[in-house]
């Protein structure tokens, strides 16, 4: 009890910031006794985020995502394969989540970083749980015509997502930068040459056409996620990287544009997750999905109007 | 459906028919296949604080080269390391899996990493830090020819932006030579069907180079040619550099 009155005498002493440094938690709860957090926002509201499509340049689709301070670079490069014999009409799509060492200090090259396998585990079973994308439509199955040769062949798309600043809710930045490479992705022309390999499209003889124009890739409904904090009786959206380091229990919700649960990732964490908690969950994660199909139909609109 | 990923069998990219003949990369007019002259460079643009969980940070672009490094430190170095009274510099560059236009292809430079820590550790002023680390991560995002030049420049840039005392803001520039033709900051194209490179990284203020790399054969005058010809280049990119510095602090004052 001496103790803790001497601490108490101290902290109410010393500088914010020396507060924050030594009590974090208890610097946290402070602001959550307002209905505020340290850097200003409202519990439920998620950081400003920004989408920008294009860019990279030389890959097929590519978005940059920031939210907050967060930044996910996505790049689609597409890829011909056989397909597998159990599915020989479908084609494939990886993703592949990277964390290089530019992004925390606790990231160090060589081995990968823990969090890295988890996100990108996360964004696969998502996006094709989702069935955002037909994989039918990327088979380039030939035959049509009698004076081709049998086709056996598919697009694949290779998806690296690159997280260049890791503050906090990396899932739900990955996935909003994997859709939007995806909206923004184009399937090339493509044809196949006198060798029977797919090359494409440059205008030479020789070269039978198989898939004939560019053309965007369908999307079907569209996930989107939302990260929150449960702590006490409170529960905050989209954490920062510090609130992550500082309250345990994180919940991550996907729902589609259409309203249905696509995924409900609870990583252990000393709070329970009551059934009125997870419903207060879906509901800023459902605010949250209309907020960002707006930014991502806003952001294509403006790149159609380019084109 | 996410099985599948993992179990991927081997894919190669459709690209444009290759042509047997090399085409040659200099017309009548002899402009560069982006229309630039033999001795003019890429635009070149740079910014810090790219990377807000870094202790300093900067993104550049030259032409389509984009390069973001991150520096962390000076912090605790690792255990298994001895005593040292001056500090240590770690750098490690790495590619994105998108940076080539072949996927993947950028793996091969694994001598980048040691070359960027030759050309940084002359610059740095290794006594104020003892017994402590210097991280430098270096990510190319695009790769479009002179890759690590562009690298170099921004790690500079990045360790200024942290704070790290230096000589000298450190820049760089390479030129690739064709038969009796010095190209200076060569494109992906020029660099793969070059006869010779050179490189140098120097401090422009100070006139000392930290770096000089030359492969091929080269002869003791054209050399000379090419060293001048990059000193100059990096005298203007080093204005570039500072612009950029001065820049970022009077946005941080407003």
């Amino acid at each position: 009890m001496g103790l803790s009155n001497a601490s108490e005498d101290l902290s109410s002493e010393m500088e914010v910031d020396a507060f924050r440094r030594l009590f974090p938690l208890r610097y946290f709860e402070r602001h959550l006794a307002e209905s505020i957090r340290p850097d200003g926002r409202p519990l439920g509201k998620a950081r400003e985020t920004s989408i920008f499509l294009g860019a990279v340049a030389s890959a097929n689709g590519s978005a940059l995502v920031k939210i907050g301070s967060t930044t996910m670079l996505t790049a689609i490069k597409m890829e011909v394969m056989t397909p597998s014999l159990e599915s020989p009409d479908e084609g494939c799509l990886a993703i592949d989540f990277h964390m290089p060492p530019i992004c925390s200090p606790i990231v160090r090259p060589g081995r990968p970083a823990e969090a890295s396998p988890v996100v990108s585990k996360q964004l696969s079973d998502t996006i094709s749980s989702s069935r955002m994308i037909d994989l039918k439509e990327l088979s380039l199955v030939g035959g049509k015509a009698a004076w081709m040769a049998y086709l056996n062949a598919a697009f694949s798309i290779m998806q690296d997502i690159y997280c260049l600043d890791a503050d906090g809710a990396l899932f739900d930045a990955a996935l909003i930068s994997a859709v939007a490479a995806l909206s923004h992705l184009q399937i090339p022309a493509v044809a196949m040459n006198d060798d029977g390999k797919i090359v494409l499209v440059s205008g030479e003889d020789g070269q039978k056409p198989v898939n004939k124009e560019k053309r965007k890739l369908t999307l079907r409904s569209i996930p989107f996620s939302l990260t929150c904090i449960l702590h006490k009786n409170y529960i905050l959206a989209d954490p920062t990287a510090e609130e992550e380091s500082i309250m345990e229990t994180h919940v991550t919700i996907v729902l589609d544009t259409s309203g249905q649960l696509i995924s409900l990732y609870k990583p252990g964490g000393p709070a329970l997750a009551y059934t009125s908690a997870i419903q207060d969950c879906v509901g800023l994660t459902g605010q949250r999905v209309k907020e960002l199909k707006s930014y991502l139909d806003k952001e294509n609109s403006a790149m159609e109007v380019v084109v | 459906m996410a099985g599948k990923g993992g179990s991927t069998p081997a894919t190669y990219s459709p690209s444009p028919t290759t042509d047997k003949k090399k085409p040659s990369l200099f017309n009548e007019d002899l402009a560069r296949p982006d229309g630039r002259s033999f001795h003019q460079c890429r635009p070149a643009f740079f910014r810090t604080g790219a990377v807000n969980a870094a202790s300093g940070s900067a993104y550049a672009e030259v032409g389509n080269t984009k390069v973001i490094v991150s520096v962390f430190g000076p912090r605790e170095s690792k255990k298994a390391m001895m005593y040292s009274d001056i500090g240590r510099l770690n750098c490690n560059v790495s590619f994105t899996t998108f940076a080539t236009p072949i996927r993947g292809q950028g793996s091969d430079h694994k001598e980048y990493s040691s070359m960027l820590h030759k050309a940084l550790e002359g610059a740095i002023i290794l006594e104020t830090f003892p017994k402590t680390t210097v991280d430098v991560f270096a990510l190319v995002l695009e790769s479009s020819g002179s890759d690590l030049p562009v690298v170099i420049s921004c790690a500079s840039l990045a360790l200024a932006d942290a704070g790290i005392m230096m000589y000298d803001l450190v820049a760089s520039v390479s030129v690739s030579c064709f038969n009796k033709n010095l190209v200076i900051d060569p494109v992906l194209e020029e660099e793969n069907g070059q006869d010779g490179s050179l490189m140098i990284t120097c401090m422009p203020s100070r006139y000392e180079i930290t770096q000089l790399t030359v492969t091929g054969e080269w002869s003791t005058p054209k050399i000379n040619e090419g060293m001048q010809l990059c000193l100059d280049a990096c005298a203007k990119l080093a204005k570039i550099m500072r612009s950029c510095l001065k820049e970022a602090v009077s946005d941080s004052q407003e």
